[in-house]
């Protein structure tokens, strides 16, 4: 690596870990990843933005004279053609000096133009159009589970009792359920009976709904779930059935959807709906990603 | 523009960041043990450590995801540089290939995500670490030059007496984290084209093929190689996404996935030749699918049911 080639790639580090470093002092890693890799990316960040400065700053190796890099030697090229001193014969450690080389030893990987181009101007025209999740008009939504059933026979098993003493519920009675358990519920026929007719209170991110809305009556209101980032996530979510004088939220808002769970079939498949009873706004949590366990 | 095209491109801006703001991370640390092992680790040191025996190191060198635990993204790094300082070939692939399923974390996971059953975490590991050692075993038959790119060859003529220090360490790692990094960053592009643009998992073309075990099983493995999981996670995917699909086509996505996916073959491409890459895709392909059925027919009699925590408690 020559000294500008180790600036070059020690401004394009610096580059990659102050993003790192930025997304998350910026607080915006939270729509990105699961709040377990959140220090990580901090303190990878810095670690590549000390790798990368440190070579911006001192490019060369300047306290050693020694070879600095890998040093093999190919068989079929001179590798040494630019030298003005003898290599023909290798048969020494290879201590001698070699800063006045300026050739390149290897001929591995690309150069610092090509590795700028290839991987800042994606992230550039990334920063610029990301809207921080997937937007809720979008296809990726639909493909990552926003409209599909829950599967069936989950095992989680519980009765209206426990349901009683450990579910709080809201001034007007009704049960403030996570939205995972209605959504589950509909995938076990012994929840369902717990379950359907009860009031209940939902909490997520509304989206336009795509099911049994011909009438054009209905949003859907959906969770994320997550292990690792936002490529692994999982969007589960529920058909809210609103009357016409429900003051509707905003798509892509956070609510709090209050209601009756109901059941309903769909080409031989079982979907949680909420009746709607009304909406109050909700506040988006520092973190809206459910955590697989 | 019309807005399914913004749309698209928020999105796959969206996944694009996401993939690589987890993975860099990884790299980077990879890419540090590989800088400190390509300056500190004398050459020949495996030697010492390695049994004589060709097979019987192949075997070992893939029991040491379970020691060492690093991802898939992480682990290209490492054996890039073990390979240049004299690891084998056989053992390198041994170890890159079993590392990111036969670990404790994946094993965890893959716990959890079947409701703590151990018959699909141990076929998992299992049958992950057996492929990996027969590809290698089967790799240690070729020549050197058709499996490594020039640059990672292991053909000095005569042994170099690098400067030990900080600073050299950590040029090898810049230097590893710039290739390595351009590699990923090019394979998280595509994974996220396909992402968000290609491949619709819930699409009835998908959803119909887990009604045969021969469609679900290539199936699944295609929709791994497209949807480039992390294998920490991939278990809940396909516990929680493909519920229609039998287990065997479910162990086909979590064997595949880890060894071959649309950003590894970038990162692989570091080390391997293409050619060699297209074998590994290849033969990880069949004897996943022969794994796949193995369990599906001797191992494992139904699907664990996917978990579900306490859902009450808020």
């Amino acid at each position: 690596m020559t000294s500008l080639q180790a600036r070059l790639f020690g401004l394009i580090a610096s580059l990659w870990g102050g993003l790192l470093v930025y997304f998350y002092h910026s607080g915006r890693i939270r729509r990105y990843l699961e709040q377990d890799f959140h220090q990580l990316i901090l303190i990878g960040g810095i670690g590549i933005l000390i790798l990368g400065l440190f070579f911006v700053i001192n490019p060369k190796d300047k306290s050693s004279t020694t070879c600095s890099h890998d040093h093999h030697h190919h068989d079929s090229e001179d590798h040494h053609q630019n030298c003005d001193h003898d290599h023909s014969d290798c048969e020494h450690d290879h201590d001698h000096q070699h800063d006045h080389c300026d050739h390149h030893h290897h001929d591995e990987g690309h150069g610092p133009l090509v590795t700028a181009l290839l991987t800042l101007v994606p992230l550039t025209i990334a920063m610029a159009y990301t809207q921080d999740q997937y937007t809720v008009t979008g296809k990726t939504i639909a493909k990552k589970g926003l409209y599909e059933a829950p599967a069936i026979n989950q095992t989680f098993k519980f009765t209206r009792e426990d349901l009683e003493k450990r579910v709080p519920k809201n001034s007007l009675g009704e049960y403030q359920i996570r939205l995972i358990t209605a959504y589950y519920a509909a995938g076990d026929k012994e929840m369902q009976p717990i379950f359907e007719g009860l009031p209940v209170e939902l909490e997520g991110r509304i989206a336009p709904e795509k099911l049994n809305n011909e009438e054009g009556n209905r949003l859907r209101i959906f969770r994320s779930i997550i292990s690792c980032c936002a490529a692994d996530m999982q969007i589960i979510g529920i058909s809210l059935d609103i009357p016409e004088d429900i003051e509707r939220p905003k798509l892509n808002e956070w609510a709090k959807a209050g209601g009756t769970l109901d059941f309903e079939k769909i080409n031989d498949t079982i979907y949680p709906v909420l009746r709607v009873r009304g909406f109050m706004p909700a506040e988006e949590p520092y973190s809206e990603f459910i955590k697989r366990q | 523009m019309n807005a399914d095209t913004e749309n698209q491109l928020a999105d796959g801006s969206f996944e694009f960041l996401s993939i690589f703001l987890e993975g860099l991370p990884f790299i980077f640390l990879g890419t540090l043990i590989s800088g400190f092992l390509g300056t500190y680790l004398p050459r020949g040191a495996f030697e010492k450590i390695l049994p004589k025996n060709r097979t019987l190191a192949v075997i070992i060198s893939g029991f040491l995801g379970a020691i060492f635990p690093v991802c898939e993204c992480a682990v290209v790094p490492v054996i890039r540089r073990l390979v240049k300082n004299g690891l084998p070939v056989s053992c390198a692939l041994s170890y890159m290939l079993a590392a990111p399923i036969f670990n404790p974390i994946t094993a965890y996971s893959t716990f959890k995500a079947f409701n703590s059953s151990t018959d699909v975490m141990f076929t998992r590991l299992g049958f992950g670490y057996l492929i990996a050692v027969i590809i290698a075993l089967i790799a240690a038959r070729f020549a050197i030059n058709n499996i490594l790119k020039s640059s990672n060859d292991q053909k000095p003529l005569h042994e170099h007496h690098h400067p030990r220090n900080l600073t050299s360490a950590l040029q090898n790692s810049l230097r590893d984290l710039m290739d390595v990094g351009l590699y990923f960053a090019i394979g998280v592009i595509l994974t996220a084209i396909l992402k968000t643009a290609v491949v619709d998992p819930n699409e009835p073309f998908w959803k119909d093929l887990g009604a045969n075990f021969a469609g679900g099983t290539i199936g699944m493995m295609i929709l791994a190689f497209l949807l480039s999981l992390c294998s920490t996670s991939d278990a809940f995917i396909a516990a929680n996404s493909f519920d229609h699909f039998p287990i065997g086509p479910k162990l086909a996505f979590m064997i595949f996935g880890p060894m071959v996916d649309a950003k590894l073959i970038f990162l692989y491409s570091t080390v391997f030749k293409w050619r060699f890459i297209l074998f590994l895709t290849i033969a990880a392909f069949l004897l996943t699918g022969i794994a796949s059925w193995i369990a599906q027919n001797h191992l494992i009699s139904d699907s664990p049911k996917a978990p579900v925590e306490d859902l009450l408690t808020p």
